[in-house]
C-alpha cells in the first residue's frame, strides 16, 4: 500500500482546531498583559456581558482565521524536481520549497493538546545555514511515517515501500533505569536549580518582609541561634532530597519511555512524558559521539551516551542543541550495539597518550598557590580578622589537589588506525569518540618555554566541536598530526 | 576493481609538516602594522596630553606617565616584530598549513577536502600595498578556520584559485 504525495494534499481536519489553538495562544501571550492592564484601570466599568460579548467575538474571529488558514495550507512532493512544496498563508501567500537532499532530519512530536486530539506534528530540519525549517501541524500517525520515508528516501522513491509494522525497539529504557540515571547524574544542573529556587525564596521573604515591615532583625535573631548542629543536618539532608527528586522528575520527564528502534540505516529515537519527542539519527553525519559515567553509575553498570551530528553552519544555538542526541542509561551491551550501528564496528583504543606532569604545574599555581598568596596577602596586610579563617587554606588545597590529581589521571588520548578516543573528567568520566575523516582541522601547540622539555597540544577540530588533549608529547603529537593528516588526504570517505 | 594494497605504513616516512619551510608574510605587511600601530600610538598620545593638561594631580607624575608610556610603546613595537616575524604560511599538495603565535606557536593545517569557503579580503591600507587577507573556513567553526594576512595579493589571488580549483575536484 503507497499513499500518494504528488497532489497537494491538507492536513488532518482537525488541524483546525490546533491551528485555532495556535492563534490563541500566540494572542493571549502577545494581549494578555495590556488586557489585565486594561481591565483593571477601567475598575468594571462594563459588565461581565460587555467582556464576555468582545470575547466570544474574538474568539470567533480566530476560529474563522483558523479555518481558512486550514484550508489554505498544503503540501505535496515534487517527485521530478525532488522537492517537498508547501504553500500557506491567507492574505501573504508563501511558498516553501525545500529539496530532498537537503533535508537533515525529520521529527515527529506530539504536544499535549496533539496528543488529546490524537495527531502529530511533522517537522523538517534542512542542513546549511539558511534558515529554512518547515513544520507540518497536523497529520495522522500513519501518514506521518509514510511521508517521513519518502523524504529521507531522496535518492529511490520508486522503490520505497514502508514498512507499516513497527519492528522491535532495540534499546528500551525501563523505569528503573530511569530512576537509576535520575539517581546518578547531573548534581550539577540541579543544584545550580536548586540554588536559583532557594535565592528566589530569599528574595521573596525579603519583599516579604520589607512589605509588612516585620522586624527582620528578630527573625534573623532567632534564626541564628536555632542554626544549631541539628539544624544544619537536617537542612543538608533536605537539600540531598530535593536534589535527587528534581533530578529524578526531570530525567523522567525528558526521558519517559525513551527508545531506540533501528530504521532503514537510521535510528529512530523517541522519548519524553509531557510531549514525546522524535528524532532521527542518520549515522554518516554523525561528527562526534562521547559517553560519560562516574563512580556510581560505573557500579550500577550504566553510562549517559551523547552523539553529535554536524552544529557548525547551524544558524542559532536552539538548532545545535537539538543536533544533539542524548542516551541515557544505557549499559555496556546496549552502548556497544549503538557504537556498532554508527561505526560499523567498536571502536577500540589505541595507544595512550599520557600528559606531561607540567599538566599539573600550571593548575597548581593558578588554582592553589595564587589563591592562597592573595588571601594571605590580604589577611595580613588589608583585614587583619581574616586570620584565623587562614586555616580553611589548608582543607581547600588538598580538596583541589586531589580533584586536579583525578583530573590528569583522567586526561588521555587514545589513537589508532581509524579512531581517536579522548578521555576526561574528574567526577564524570567522558570519552569523545571521533572517526579520522570527520576531522576538519589540526592545530597543534606549543608554549616557547616547552621546547625543550618537548611538550605540547593538540587541537582537532570537528563540526562538533574541538577536542583539545593538553601537555603530550610534542613529538608524538607531531607525529599523529602527519599520519592523520595522511590519512584524511588519502580517503575518499567525506565528513558528512 | 581497483588495485588494492594495504600495506604498513612508517609513521616516520610520512610527509613531515613541521619540516616544510614556510613562506613568510611580505615585509610590507610589517608596513601595515606600523601604519596602524601609528594611529593607535597618535590617538593615546592625543589622550595623555588632554589628561596631563586638564588634571592638575596627575603633572606631577608627567615624567613617570610618559617614561612608563614609552617603555610600553616599545616594548608593544618589539612584540608586534616578533609576532609578524614568526608567522608563516605553506600551500602543500593537498593542504595548507599557517603558523603564528608568540607565546604559544601553533600550527594549524586543513585539508584541501575540508575546505567550504575561501576569501580575500583587502583593506584600506593593504590595498596601498597591494596586500591581501585570506580567510579559509571550515565547518570546524570559528576555531577551525584560517587568517592569513600580509600576501601579495597576486598570489593571494593565485591560492584561491587554486584552493577553489582544488574544493571543486573534490565534489
Amino acid at each position: 500500500m503507497d499513499q500518494d504525495f504528488s497532489k497537494p494534499q491538507k492536513q488532518s481536519a482537525t488541524g483546525v482546531i490546533i491551528m485555532f489553538a495556535n492563534n490563541l495562544q500566540k494572542v493571549i501571550r502577545a494581549v494578555a498583559l495590556p488586557l489585565i492592564f486594561i481591565v483593571l484601570k477601567s475598575k468594571g466599568n462594563y459588565g461581565i456581558e460587555f467582556i464576555l460579548g468582545i470575547s466570544f467575538l474574538f474568539l470567533l474571529l480566530l476560529a474563522i482565521y483558523a479555518w481558512f488558514s486550514y484550508q489554505q495550507f498544503s503540501f505535496f512532493l515534487d517527485e521530478d524536481k525532488q522537492e517537498f512544496v508547501i504553500n500557506e498563508g491567507i492574505f501573504n501567500k508563501s511558498t516553501l520549497t525545500i529539496q530532498l537532499n537537503k533535508i537533515q532530519q525529520v521529527n515527529i512530536n506530539q504536544s499535549l493538546l496533539q496528543q488529546i486530539i490524537g495527531v502529530y506534528s511533522l517537522d523538517i530540519d534542512t542542513a546549511g545555514s539558511e534558515k529554512k525549517e518547515a513544520s507540518i501541524k497536523a497529520i495522522d500517525h500513519l501518514t506521518a511515517t509514510r511521508l517521513k520515508q519518502r523524504l529521507l528516501s531522496e535518492r529511490d522513491p520508486i522503490t520505497t515501500t514502508v514498512a507499516v509494522a513497527t519492528p522491535k525497539p532495540m534499546l528500551k529504557l525501563s523505569n528503573a533505569t530511569l530512576l537509576k540515571v535520575g539517581i546518578t547524574s547531573n548534581y550539577g544542573a540541579s543544584i545550580l536549580l536548586l540554588m536559583g529556587f532557594i535565592f528566589g525564596l530569599i528574595q521573596f521573604f525579603k519583599d516579604y518582609t520589607a512589605l509588612f515591615e516585620v522586624e527582620t532583625t528578630e527573625i534573623y535573631a532567632e534564626l541564628s541561634q536555632g542554626f544549631g548542629f541539628i539544624s544544619i543536618c537536617f537542612f543538608i539532608g533536605f537539600a540531598l532530597i530535593v536534589v535527587l527528586g528534581t533530578n529524578i522528575i526531570r530525567t523522567f520527564i525528558r526521558y519517559f519511555q525513551f527508545q531506540i528502534i533501528r530504521q532503514k540505516g537510521a535510528l529512530a529515537i523517541s522519548s519524553g512524558l509531557l510531549t514525546r519527542k522524535n528524532t532521527l539519527l542518520t549515522p554518516k553525519k554523525v561528527q562526534l559521539s562521547a559517553y560519560s559515567q562516574n563512580y556510581f553509575q560505573k557500579k550500577l553498570g550504566i553510562s549517559n551516551m551523547k552523539v553529535k551530528q554536524a552544529a557548525y553552519g547551524t544558524a542559532d544555538e536552539e538548532e545545535s542543541k537539538k543536533s544533539h542526541i542524548e542516551i541515557p542509561g544505557c549499559n555496556e551491551p546496549e552502548r556497544q550495539d549503538i557504537l556498532k550501528m554508527i561505526y560499523d564496528q567498536i571502536p577500540q583504543k589505541g595507544k595512550a597518550l599520557i600528559p606531561n606532569y607540567r599538566f599539573l604545574f600550571l593548575q597548581i599555581m593558578l588554582k592553589i598557590v595564587g589563591p592562597s598568596v592573595l588571601s594571605c596577602f590580604f589577611a595580613f596586610a588589608v583585614y587583619q580578622p581574616l586570620q584565623p579563617y587562614l586555616a580553611l587554606l589548608i582543607p581547600y588545597a588538598i580538596l583541589v589537589l586531589i580533584l586536579l590529581y583525578f583530573e590528569y589521571k583522567h586526561h588521555r588520548l587514545y589513537a589508532n588506525q581509524g579512531f581517536i578516543i579522548k578521555k576526561s573528567g574528574i567526577w564524570d568520566i567522558t570519552e569523545e569518540i571521533i572517526e579520522i575523516h570527520k576531522i576538519q582541522a589540526i592545530t597543534s601547540k606549543q608554549y616557547f618555554w616547552h621546547k625543550k622539555a618537548d611538550v605540547g597540544h593538540l587541537l582537532l577540530h570537528t563540526a562538533a566541536g574541538v577536542i583539545h588533549f593538553k601537555y603530550g608529547n610534542y613529538s608524538q603529537i607531531n607525529n599523529l598530526v602527519n599520519y592523520w593528516l595522511y590519512q584524511l588526504e588519502r580517503t575518499k570517505k567525506d565528513w558528512i | 576493481m581497483q588495485e588494492f594494497t594495504n600495506d604498513p605504513i612508517d609513521i616516520n616516512l610520512l610527509p613531515q609538516f613541521q619540516e616544510v619551510p614556510l613562506n613568510s608574510l611580505s615585509p610590507k605587511y610589517w608596513k601595515i602594522v606600523v601604519i596602524n600601530m601609528g594611529i593607535f600610538m597618535a590617538v593615546t598620545t592625543i589622550g595623555i596630553i588632554f589628561l596631563l593638561l586638564f588634571n592638575a594631580e596627575i603633572k606631577k607624575y608627567t615624567g613617570l606617565i610618559i617614561g612608563a608610556y614609552l617603555v610600553l610603546m616599545v616594548l608593544m613595537f618589539l612584540l608586534y616584530r616578533a609576532d609578524v616575524n614568526r608567522r608563516g604560511f605553506a600551500v602543500r599538495e593537498k593542504d595548507i598549513i599557517y603558523r603564528h603565535g608568540l607565546i604559544a606557536i601553533s600550527t594549524t593545517i586543513i585539508p584541501f577536502s575540508r575546505i567550504q569557503h575561501i576569501a580575500l579580503d583587502e583593506g584600506l591600507f593593504s590595498r596601498m600595498y597591494q596586500l591581501g587577507q585570506l580567510r579559509i573556513f571550515t565547518a570546524g567553526g570559528n576555531s577551525g578556520s584560517l587568517h592569513i594576512p600580509g600576501i601579495e595579493i597576486e598570489e593571494a589571488r593565485q591560492i584561491k584559485e587554486l584552493l577553489m580549483r582544488q574544493i571543486s575536484l573534490q565534489d
